[in-house]
């Protein structure tokens, strides 16, 4: 009886499972066979040991850059973009008339879809034209060159993905209302003022959501490809190679010069960075997050 | 209950193998040969006259019946090999001719050497020849090419006492005539650029290879990247950059990217680079502008007016089943009567000589100016071939001439440091 229902579970799982196998598990197991090979699609598949990753760490610059680059972008937008939906997300948790509407508005931008934002941006970013510099322009402030010159190229990018800290607004602002009243209230009888109860007790309600947000963002923002790609001539990685990010150099090699077997080990190379740093957060995170039901394990 | 597993089991795989099963051969009921040919040419200008060629060509014989596939501009040559590789490739393919040799190298398309004479080889231009030749083999056959012009304001150069029929011929003269044609606005920035060497369609590399007498970044498959003379191009637009403001000069580029109108239409640039099929634009969106068309200018009075091209070629990837047929085909496409047919009306350079020379024939007015001009340019065209060893040199190179039109390093640095990371990513 129990054999013949496990079959039947099996079976009625079994699209998952070939979809799994087939489109996530073998492309896997193929890439890291690959990144041992000098693959390039067609024809010639030698097996080359670790040559691939012996040039990526010793003879290919512009390995370093993208890393560098990329690391740079994760750095500064991370931390941002949480503090940015933290802050938003506690400025629209109040009780006032249309503030759904404000809700509403900061959720938009998130709504918008990546290319045509990229578009936008490279509008507003316009050096003597665009809207940024022209406010900046009101304060007497020379605004820069921003996807022009080489050390305004990443705070641009960043500054772009501020606009849409909506997404994880939205997050925030749900567990936010989930913090029990009588906490606040408590809190209050104490004489505590608004600034102590939301260090007190709002942040560490919602740290298992700031940990969350972190994790995934660290991992988003470690795959930035397209920003580049689109916002640079030809995608070839902005001025001086500031916005050659660690995928476009990978996708460079992939689909422009068609060497898979280093495009692979790239890859997986990322895959171990961006694991350790999973982990690490993960081991941290022991210190800081607050579970109200307890240990977590 | 087993039996129910295997009845799924069976059903999945005949699903499967439906997938893959395709035609063993090409030839279809009526026993005529059918060949797949690929273009990423889907734009209302071109794909009809694509589409044109095709049909004269199936009309013309009873051997062979052509059929086009569109694949976008973005996908074609990754789908292309990811065809091969699935042993399933089109028969025909339009392909980008600074890259024969590495497909060549590589194993990726059909030698076809053995359908190849001296004829057909000398119908050709010959830096068309050498760029779809690998190992004194041929691996494609040149179907167009471009070369790069300097167009100018002709209206710009009266007012500023220029004579419009004598366009700058030297380095020397470009300045001079920039110089004139600069015009400031009451706060400062530019009412109109007479030229500045990194905007348009010749930039960095491109002004490199004209000032070393026609020599480019790679040279007998290895880099040459750190010679005097590049070096000096590379000095001399940073110079130029610092006269007009390097501020000025990328807020001008920034803006040439939001604006509708091409920068030389409007009137914001009075001499720019670009290739012959600029014509069609002009013509289109131009409307009374008077313009004229020149060589690039020359680094001084005893180099050639080096410009330099691209193009496009047709091959026959490997393992496509009718090679006989698609090279039929395509000894069709690249012969007098569809090649003068694609440049009269497309305006692209075309690689049949003779091609070219009717087209001169047929041609009045401004269009027939222009071409006879390109015709000119193409005795001094480069044409920059991607050596199989360093298949990333431009990626490498870039970034640092950056940097030195930035002022982060030394030009002498830039192109050392240049030279030096070329040579260690030889694969």
């Amino acid at each position: 009886m129990s054999l013949k229902e496990n079959i039947w579970g099996y079976i009625f799982i079994a699209p998952w499972i070939i979809g799994f196998l087939g489109l996530t598990l073998g492309p896997l197991l193929f890439s890291l066979v690959t990144s041992f090979t000098d693959y390039n699609v067609t024809s010639q598949m030698n097996f080359t040991g670790f040559d691939n990753y012996k040039r990526m760490f010793t003879m290919d610059p512009l390995f370093w850059t993208s890393l560098y680059n990329t690391v740079y972008f994760v750095v500064f937008s991370v931390p941002l973009t949480t503090a940015g939906a933290v802050i938003v997300a506690m400025l629209l948790n109040q009780k006032m008339k249309g503030i759904k509407i404000f809700r509403t508005i900061y959720y938009l931008p998130a709504v918008l879809s990546g290319v045509a934002v990229y578009f936008l941006w490279m509008q507003l970013l316009s050096p003597s034209t665009g809207l940024v510099n022209t406010v900046l322009a009101w304060f007497g402030i020379d605004g820069p060159a921003w996807l022009f010159e080489p050390e305004w190229t990443k705070p641009a990018l960043v500054m772009m993905k501020m606009w849409s800290v909506g997404g994880g607004m939205l997050l925030y602002l749900a567990v936010m209302q989930g913090v029990p009243k009588a906490m606040y209230e408590a809190a209050e009888l104490d004489g505590a003022g608004s600034i102590r109860k939301f260090f007190h007790i709002t942040l560490p309600m919602i740290t298992p959501i700031i940990f969350f947000d972190m994790v995934t963002s660290t991992i988003g923002a470690f795959q930035i490809f397209q920003e580049a790609y689109v916002m640079t001539d030809s995608g070839e990685g902005g001025p001086s190679n500031s916005l050659l990010f660690y995928n476009l150099h990978m996708w460079n090699n992939a689909f422009e010069i068609f060497n898979m077997g280093y495009a692979s080990a790239m890859a997986w190379v990322l895959f171990i960075i961006v694991m350790i740093l999973t982990f690490l957060h993960f081991k941290l995170s022991k210190k800081w997050v607050y579970y109200e039901s307890g240990d977590q394990k | 209950m087993k039996k129910w597993l295997l009845i799924v089991c069976a059903g999945l795989l005949a699903v499967l193998s439906a997938c893959s099963s395709g035609s063993a051969d090409n030839t279809n009921a009526e026993g005529k040969v059918e060949l797949d040919f690929w273009t990423f040419w889907g734009s209302e200008t071109r794909r009809p006259m694509i589409e044109k060629l095709i049909e004269d060509f199936n009309n013309s014989q009873d051997e062979i019946v052509v059929k086009h596939t569109y694949v976008p501009w973005g996908d074609i040559w990754t789908k292309n090999l990811a065809a091969i590789a699935a042993g399933d490739p089109p028969d025909v393919i339009v392909n980008d001719i600074r890259t024969v040799k590495i497909r060549a190298s590589n194993n990726q398309v059909e030698d076809m050497s053995k359908w190849v004479d001296d004829d057909l080889k000398d119908s050709f231009y010959p830096h068309l020849w050498d760029a779809v030749t690998y190992k004194d083999k041929a691996y494609a056959l040149p179907f167009t090419t471009d070369t790069r012009m300097l167009f100018y304001n002709k209206d710009a150069f009266r007012e500023a006492g220029l004579d419009p029929e004598k366009p700058p011929r030297t380095w020397e003269e470009l300045k001079e005539y920039s110089d004139k044609l600069t015009v400031k606005n009451a706060d400062g920035g530019y009412e109109q650029v007479g030229y500045y060497p990194n905007w348009g369609n010749f930039t960095t590399h491109d002004w490199m290879i004209n000032a070393d007498d026609g020599k480019g970044l790679m040279e007998g498959g290895e880099p040459t990247i750190n010679t005097p003379a590049k070096k000096e191009a590379i000095q001399w637009m940073y110079d130029w950059k610092q006269e007009l403001g390097s501020e000025a000069v990328q807020n001008m580029k920034a803006e040439f990217g939001n604006e509708q109108q091409d920068p030389f239409i409007s009137g914001k640039v009075a001499m720019w680079a670009e290739i012959g099929t600029f014509y069609k634009q002009l013509e289109e969106f131009g409307g009374d502008l008077d313009y004229g068309v020149a060589t690039m200018p020359a680094y001084n009075e005893d180099t050639k007016p080096w410009s330099t091209g691209g193009g496009f070629v047709m091959e026959i990837p490997k393992g496509a089943k009718n090679p006989e047929a698609s090279m039929k085909f395509i000894k069709y496409l690249t012969d007098v009567e569809a090649q003068t047919y694609w440049g009269e009306n497309n305006f692209d350079n075309i690689a049949n000589k003779e091609a070219t020379k009717q087209i001169t024939e047929n041609l009045d007015g401004k269009g027939a100016e222009i071409f006879q001009k390109s015709m000119e340019s193409l005795e001094y065209t480069y044409l920059s071939i991607t050596p199989p060893e360093y298949p990333e040199y431009e990626n490498l190179v870039n970034p640092l001439i950056d940097d030195a039109l930035n002022g982060k390093i030394s030009v002498e640095e830039a192109l050392d440091q240049a030279q030096k990371d070329v040579e260690n990513s030889e694969q």
